[in-house]
């Protein structure tokens, strides 16, 4: 049934996090997370996941002394979610 | 959501886009210091000012001076809030930088005010020597106008953009005070840009600073 809709995203914690993504210019992973209600480690590999297929950018650096992951939702990402939504519209037949 | 690999059915993926683009809006809340802050400066010089003239005194210095003082915090303010933001939206480069031509028009309007004062005063003075009495065109009265338009123009964007109705009412105020001030004596204007101040900045940065405390509770809670 599901056959058309994008894998890497048609999973629960990953759309969560592209759909924060697209609404914001980036996010913090700390504020991914409280807003997922994710475990750091699931969260993590969903994220590499989500790097890996192009959709999102992900740049660790430093922020008084302790690190930080800044994500941001990519062109490629933008795109692949649009018609992630677009097939689950035509689905539901609301698009 | 801790089930990384869960199938999701089509409505159930459309409620959780939905869901999450909401909570990602709602949770993102600026302090409201800076708001705050100008608010009470403004009003604070209008009212001293208004004293001054009601009173027959003068402080040592033009109180005014505190708008320049109050400079310093405000760029204190915006680093820490910078530096503690998790998040950044698409709209804050559009918000900072309405802000910031703000303030570059405000300090314009100031320089252009001072040089026309300076020519004003000796038209006025050849006037008062020809004539033998002062003019009856008092610049002064009109200067009130000239700022409450240019506070309403970034309180009501801010408030339009963002959807913060008490910013685009207070943008409202400072415009109804402008057409309001045209009509009424300098002692009048000073109230009427005291109001707008109050209005327009210190309660809604109240408004602000509220809901961004309680977000901040929320996140602390979120992480214990």
């Amino acid at each position: 049934m599901f056959k058309d809709l994008d894998p890497i995203l048609h999973s629960q914690l990953r759309l969560a996090v592209m759909s924060i993504l697209i609404s914001v210019k980036e996010a913090e992973f700390t504020f991914l997370k409280e807003k997922t209600n994710s475990t750091a480690g699931n969260l993590s590999v969903q994220i590499q996941k989500l790097k890996e297929a192009g959709y999102i950018d992900v740049t660790k650096q430093f922020k008084d002394n302790y690190p930080q992951t800044i994500c941001k939702i990519t062109k490629q990402g933008i795109k692949a979610f649009e018609i992630y939504v677009t097939s689950l519209q035509s689905y539901l037949g609301t698009g | 959501m801790n089930t990384q690999q869960s199938q999701l059915t089509e409505k159930e993926s459309l409620d959780l886009i939905a869901k999450m683009i909401n909570k990602a809006k709602e949770s993102c809340h600026d302090t409201g210091i800076g708001s705050i802050m100008w608010g009470s400066v403004i009003a604070v010089c209008s009212l001293v000012k208004l004293s001054e003239i009601q009173f027959g005194y003068q402080l040592p210095f033009d109180i005014y001076l505190l708008t320049f003082i109050a400079i310093i915090p405000q760029i204190f303010i915006s680093i820490k809030s910078r530096k503690e933001r998790k998040v950044k939206m698409h709209e804050d480069a559009y918000n900072s930088s309405i802000w910031l031509s703000f303030g570059i028009c405000i300090f314009l309007l100031i320089l252009i005010l001072n040089f026309i004062f300076n020519d004003w005063e000796s038209v006025g003075r050849e006037y008062r020597e020809l004539t033998g009495h002062p003019s009856g065109f008092m610049f002064s009265e009109y200067i009130s106008a000239l700022f409450l338009m240019l506070y309403g123009l970034p309180t009501f964007v801010t408030g339009y953009a963002l959807k913060f109705k008490p910013m685009f009412w207070g943008g409202i105020i400072c415009w109804v005070c402008c057409i309001v001030s045209l009509f009424t004596t300098i002692k009048i204007d000073l109230l009427l840009v005291a109001f707008a101040a109050i209005s327009a900045w210190l309660i809604p940065g109240i408004i602000l600073e509220k809901e961004y405390q309680k977000a901040k509770r929320e996140l602390k809670a979120a992480n214990v």
